[in-house]
């Protein structure tokens, strides 16, 4: 490449660079100053570096991992629900669709709604006194169960979020279902591929890839839930709905150990790279095939 | 030529404005979007009507969300941009570092009862001026509560359920000499599953949710049995059988089913909801939800039959947790001489008349109150209460009492929910407060 044309490469990229720097590079590095020192709301302008006592608080604190278990067990459980249920809703209302594409733009309207509102809205819903679900409960059966109790909310919060986010997997998943060559499946048919055999064989390894990214995007959304979690039930009694992005908010703004909080995050970011590695690791190994 | 001519000209401007904000007026930050803020907006131009164009007060105010972190990282920063801020009985030891304790005037002690001004001292010293106080009511319903005090049939099964679940056969007594027992039984009785001809579903609402301000609720029923945070020797006592009586007494009307399932997930306002519905016969709640659930508009089914009282009475006595909110002056301020004026006159009882009358909750000393009852009956009894029942945790205006809150918030509604046993919680708790409070 002509010196010139690398000097013009290098000078176009510039902005970009400056841009991802500020936006990305100058966050990382205070939060790792911060991770590494004591440092509040009081001193939030000089921390005193202290090493690595927030890391190990956070290691150390039975807190951190039952909110961590708690994140990875709400996002791997959302996901494999929703995927199931988008891939199941994609094939199934597929006929459908294919007569009547404004369906899809009105399976899409939970996700237009703010994850805030969307928590808001179910404690109005599943209020004893003024929410709909308990009162015909109550009309029909005589009782309901605590929905927001200590025994039920965590399967509330699947249900909620499963009811929220399906329809980002289904439309994922339609385009993915509608993006397989009917030529395909026409050879398949002529060689006697029928229902579940043409599903199995033919559709869902060619839709793996976009289950696969499905299921990530699906698993790391849930995986950070906060806002619908927090308006509805908060940490949860004795901190039993405490979520990994709960957690540092607590740590952050109730208890006001900054240091903690952004170690964590820290943790958490280091966690999150490893996982993006492996799976770049994977993807990168595949594209030659 | 033209463009810079322009250009200079909304510099001065500018600069102009900026003069004239800095001209040695008192700025103010108060609590934004409530009547706090419409009182203390009528109050300022009372102050401006006669005040001189170096004391003139000039308002601001924050979003409400994240307020007082905000105040905490700007008082830290050595801000000048106010002279005077808010300040809260709980967070008081935050904040003293970073603002002047003041001199209260002769008028204030008159306007104020001795307990009322206490919410803004810390370390011995006064950091502000009270202008709005919270405490608890026990809210009732007059109407239910009549009716047992006179019908004999209510009154028999009003025994044998006492007996029954609290192992004392005890007579119904008018609300205001209830004691804590009185309230279980009471309770028990106006709970349909344990007393089928109750008009109610359940005999009160409890506020279980792990929250710190729940927390506030609550302790008026550990201080009536004798619990403090600590002891004169900076010992945590939150293990005391104070506590436990206390604690149990919430988990025992959980448990029995005296309030709704999802209590430990409510707060204020789905309290509020169950009361409102008119499925709840008593409730331990702020003083500021009296106003709408006595409005027949928003609360038809209970406006006019609410009574309030005090909240019960334990061996030690009768209690209401009391917090306030104030105002204090900035150790940064440029303008401290126009702060204190300024704060001087809102002790006074004039300027907490034009405070009240415009909506904001002064406990006041009975001379004062006197002056508005006509028009804000409900101060009254915010000034009697916090006067004689009014009292603050030791410890309760430490740095880090919201954090004390917190903890107790997490490791009481781990108990009462099941997730822990009382000595695990109580273990727990006095282990992280021996932390939060050590010197």
């Amino acid at each position: 490449m002509p010196r010139t044309s690398r000097f013009e490469g290098r000078l176009l990229i510039a902005p970009l660079t400056a841009f991802l720097i500020a936006l990305l590079g100058f966050p990382l590095v205070l939060d790792i100053i911060y991770s590494i020192s004591h440092v509040g709301f009081e001193n939030i302008r000089a921390p005193e570096l202290t090493g690595f006592s927030n890391y190990a608080k956070a290691i150390a604190d039975p807190e951190f991992w039952a909110a961590a278990w708690f994140s990875l067990r709400f996002g791997l459980i959302v996901a494999v629900i929703q995927v199931v249920a988008g891939l199941g809703l994609a094939v199934f209302l597929a006929p459908l669709f294919a007569k009547r594409p404004w369906l899809i733009a009105l399976l899409m309207l939970p996700m237009m709604v703010a994850p805030a509102l969307v928590g808001l809205m179910y404690r109005l819903i599943l209020h004893e006194f003024v929410g709909a679900v308990p009162y015909y409960l109550l009309e029909w059966y005589g009782d309901f169960p605590a929905f927001l109790g200590r025994d039920w909310a965590f399967t509330t919060l699947v249900t909620v979020e499963t009811l929220q986010w399906t329809p980002f997997a289904l439309l994922i998943l339609h385009s993915s279902y509608a993006a397989v060559s009917p030529d395909i499946r026409e050879a398949a048919s002529l060689d006697g591929a029928r229902g579940r055999r043409l599903f199995l064989n033919i559709d869902l390894p060619l839709m793996l890839p976009a289950i696969g990214i499905t299921f990530f995007l699906r698993f790391i959304d849930s995986f950070r839930v906060f806002d619908n979690l927090y308006t509805l039930v908060g940490p949860g009694a004795g901190g039993s709905t405490t979520s990994m992005s709960i957690y540092i908010y607590q740590a952050f703004f109730k208890v006001g150990d900054i240091g903690l909080a952004v170690a964590a995050s820290m943790l958490l970011l280091v966690a999150s790279f490893m996982v993006l590695w492996v799976i770049n690791g994977l993807t990168a190994r595949k594209a030659p095939l | 030529m033209t463009r810079l001519n322009t250009l200079l000209t909304s510099a001065a401007l500018f600069a102009a404005l900026g003069v004239t904000g800095a001209m040695a007026e008192v700025t103010v930050l108060g609590w934004p979007g409530g009547p706090e803020e419409a009182g203390l907006r009528k109050a300022a131009d009372a102050y401006n009507a006669t005040a001189t164009d170096a004391d003139k007060v000039k308002l601001i105010f924050f979003n409400r969300d994240g307020f007082f972190d905000k105040l905490a990282a700007d008082l830290a920063a050595g801000s000048t941009d106010f002279d005077v801020n808010l300040l809260a009985t709980y967070a008081l030891g935050r904040y003293a570092p970073f603002m002047d304790p003041i001199t209260l005037p002769d008028a204030s002690k008159a306007t104020f009862p001795e307990k009322v001004l206490a919410t803004m001292q810390y370390d011995g010293k006064q950091y502000g001026i009270p202008t709005d106080l919270s405490l608890h009511f026990m809210y009732y319903r007059k109407d239910l509560v009549e009716k047992l005090l006179a019908d004999a049939d209510w009154k028999a099964k009003y025994g044998e359920i006492s007996e029954k679940y609290l192992g004392k056969k005890l007579e119904p007594k008018d609300p205001d000499a209830w004691t804590w027992e009185d309230w279980m039984a009471m309770a028990l009785f106006f709970t349909k599953s344990i007393n089928s001809d109750s008009p109610t579903r359940y005999g009160t609402v409890l506020q279980m949710k792990n929250l710190l301000f729940n927390m506030m609720v609550w302790q008026s029923t550990a201080r009536a049995q004798g619990g403090d945070w600590m002891n004169d020797k900076g010992e945590i006592t939150v293990d005391s059988p104070a506590y436990r009586t206390a604690l149990d007494i919430y988990k025992k009307l959980y448990d029995e089913g005296t309030s709704p399932k999802d209590s430990t997930t409510y707060e204020f306002a789905e309290a509020n909801a169950a009361f409102g519905a008119g499925q709840a016969a008593t409730m331990l709640q702020w003083n500021a939800a009296f106003g709408d659930l006595d409005n027949k508009d928003k609360t038809p089914a209970v406006a006019g039959k609410i009574g309030t009282v005090a909240p019960p009475a334990g061996p030690e006595g009768r209690f209401t947790h009391i917090h306030g909110l104030g105002l204090g002056i900035n150790k940064a301020s440029k303008n401290k001489e126009g702060a204190v004026k300024f704060l001087n006159w809102l002790g006074t009882p004039d300027a907490m008349v034009i405070y009240a009358k415009a909506g904001g909750s002064p406990a006041l000393s009975d001379a004062v109150v006197a002056k508005v009852s006509t028009e804000r009956p409900d101060l009254v009894k915010l000034g009697q209460y916090a006067g004689s029942y009014g009292f603050v945790m030791h410890g309760g205006t430490a740095a880090k009492a919201l954090q004390v809150y917190e903890l107790q918030a997490k490791e009481f509604t781990a108990y009462w929910s099941g997730g822990k046993s009382l000595d695990e919680a109580l273990a727990a708790a006095k282990t992280g407060m021996a932390d939060l409070l050590k010197p």
